[in-house]
């Protein structure tokens, strides 16, 4: 913090850009006031957040699938169904295209999700429809270890949930980002506990979560919550920068009603005076030299 | 005492979403405390054709998974106040919610509000039986066409099987040229397989779709039109009160001498 009287400065040139990002407020009763404190989703991501995660690890790669909640039974919105999780693997599979090599040998960390033959052969053939090979299969259900035996796969069955939950202990130290190249379609949801890099747009109707930064190379028509384990000084960036919503940390702010006319490459980013505004990157960089934000 | 009405019809793209929003916004242009829900999980739309799907922060699902309470997910109408939105995810499928759970939801709602109106999405799987769930009323949504007239009649036998007694026939995009020349059911024809009550009906009309891309609702509007004066009857009938139906057939004379004459004579 060497010097705060930049960063109020530079933000006045940039109201001109972007002055009307209004707060959110929510509020049942009364007449919500614009200037009451925004609630956000501050609490972060959580265990049920967790999504299929592809990841590599000394030449090959790990295929993690999101715990099963035990209450999944009851209360199926609280963790993703077996059609979502498939879904979302494939999504994640043609979005991580150049990250790795034809023929690379996938070890699938099931964890304590049920798994049976037909299930585990849809992710065999998903992998291969990706020129993967699943070749290993952890887990700590018995049922699953027996169904990927008899398919054919080496198995490894793990008592112990911990040893089975690499991102468990995570809890301080972010993952490495998560490095998309893939158009966000409605519907579409990224979390990831880290920075999140996505090459091609985010249509309304998309969502990213991230607990670091979030860049997008393309336009950012849908939501997007960086720092969503509550650092406010992470940043939104975009070519264009037309969301239905960003959120930073626990501060939210939907996008004016008549978006600009034209579009810059731009940075969001929570002020000193705790709203959040939008800067044009070559303006915001250069404030941030002079200023160091952090 | 609140009233939890399901606007529903088996075929997709018949209007449901477009008369949930008419009739939430026409009822709370009238003072009465409104909310809609979009129990369309995984495809919703009702923010949109609302114009709030950027004031959106929590879902259904999100309350349901105990993320946040149920009144930080209502969105309060811009313009009219007494009227709000429970969204639905965008990310999750319809199985994300289960019947009792949206009966829960439904429940804890209607001490605040005299209407719940439940947008149902299309099809009879497990998206309708959450939307239907906690509804003592229904309103079928149909077009005049006879694969859509056929789905509203299995959903009305559907619903009959659940209990739900209380239901009204909406018939929506009729063009009444195309009646007259035999070309199109009439609403006749419609309600001769149905045989449920009328509650009204809504002429096709490209007003409805420009002010859906605009995310208001066509009873907002200053300018009166056709769809959205029947879609303010259908709000008033909903009330109670006895409106004459429309004359819809086509006259000789334009669009604004019609318009005149059931302004006159219908109207007030
Ligand atoms: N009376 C009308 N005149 C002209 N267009 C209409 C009318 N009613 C609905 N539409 C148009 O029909 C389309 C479908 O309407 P809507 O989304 O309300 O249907 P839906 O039954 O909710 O669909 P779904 O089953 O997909 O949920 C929209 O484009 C809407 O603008
Ligand atoms: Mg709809």
């Amino acid at each position: 913090m060497t010097s705060d009287t930049s960063v109020p400065a530079s933000a006045s040139t940039i109201s001109d850009v972007a002055p009307e990002i209004a707060p959110i407020v929510l509020d049942l009763e009364g007449n919500a006031s614009t200037e009451a404190t925004p609630e956000a989703p501050a609490e972060g991501l959580q265990e049920r957040d967790l999504q299929v995660r592809l990841k590599s690890e000394g030449g090959k790669l790990l295929l993690m699938l999101p715990p099963e909640m035990e209450t999944e039974a009851e209360n199926p919105a609280s963790s993703l169904t077996w059609s979502e999780v498939l879904q979302q693997l494939k999504q994640r599979l043609n979005a991580g295209e150049r990250l790795w090599l034809a023929d690379t040998s996938v070890h699938l960390i099931a964890r304590d999700r049920l798994l049976d033959g037909r299930q585990l052969q849809a992710i065999a053939d998903a992998l291969t429809d990706a020129q993967l090979r699943l070749t290993r299969v952890y887990t700590s259900r018995r049922q699953t270890a027996v169904a990927a035996a008899t398919t054919g796969y080496s198995v490894e069955q793990q008592s112990s949930i911990a040893q089975l939950n690499p991102s468990g202990e995570s809890a301080q130290a972010m993952e490495e980002p998560l490095y998309l190249q893939t158009t966000l379609r409605s519907g579409g949801d990224v979390r990831h506990d880290g920075t999140v890099i996505i090459l091609g747009d985010l249509n309304p109707g998309s969502s990213v979560v991230a607990t670091g930064d979030i860049l997008i190379w393309g336009r950012l028509r849908g939501t997007a919550h960086a720092g969503a384990k509550g650092n406010a000084q992470c940043l939104i960036m975009a070519l264009q920068m037309e969301p239905n919503q960003i959120r930073i940390a626990d501060f939210v702010a939907r996008a004016p009603e008549n978006p600009p006319a034209q579009h810059y490459p731009e940075v969001a980013y929570v002020a000193p005076q705790g709203t959040i505004r939008i800067a044009r990157a070559l303006e915001f960089s250069r404030a941030q030299a002079v200023g160091d934000r952090k | 005492m609140s009233r939890v009405i399901v606007v529903t019809s088996g075929k997709g793209g018949v209007g449901k979403t477009t008369t949930t929003a008419n009739l939430g916004m026409a009822l709370a242009k009238r003072g009465r405390k409104v909310i809609v829900i979009d129990a369309d999980f995984g495809l919703r739309n009702l923010d949109l054709l609302l114009g709030l799907e950027n004031r959106v922060v929590y879902t259904a699902v999100d309350v349901l998974a105990g993320q946040c309470r149920l009144e930080q997910a209502l969105v309060k109408d811009k313009r009219y106040p007494t009227l709000m939105l429970l969204p639905a995810a965008q990310n999750r499928t319809k199985d994300a919610v289960k019947p009792d759970q949206m009966k829960q939801l439904v429940n804890a709602l209607t001490k605040a509000f005299n209407y719940v109106l439940v947008d149902c999405p299309a099809g009879i799987e497990m998206g309708f039986q959450n939307a239907i769930v906690a509804a003592k009323e229904a309103l079928i949504v149909t077009t005049p066409e006879i694969a859509a007239v056929r789905d509203a009649d299995r959903v009305i036998g559907l619903l009959e099987a659940n209990n739900i007694k209380q239901v009204r026939l909406i018939i929506n995009r009729l063009r009444p040229a195309m009646v007259q020349a035999n070309d199109m059911m009439s609403v006749a024809d419609v309600q001769e397989i149905l045989a449920i009550p009328l509650i009204g009906v809504v002429p096709d009309d490209e007003r409805v779709i420009v002010s859906t891309n605009k995310g208001e609702p066509l009873v907002l509007s200053e300018i009166p039109s056709l769809a959205g004066t029947a879609f303010d009857n259908i709000a008033r009938r909903l009330e109670g009160e006895t409106v004459e139906f429309m004359d819809l057939s086509v006259p000789n004379d334009g669009l604004l001498t019609r318009l005149r004459k059931m302004f006159s004579t219908k109207l007030f």
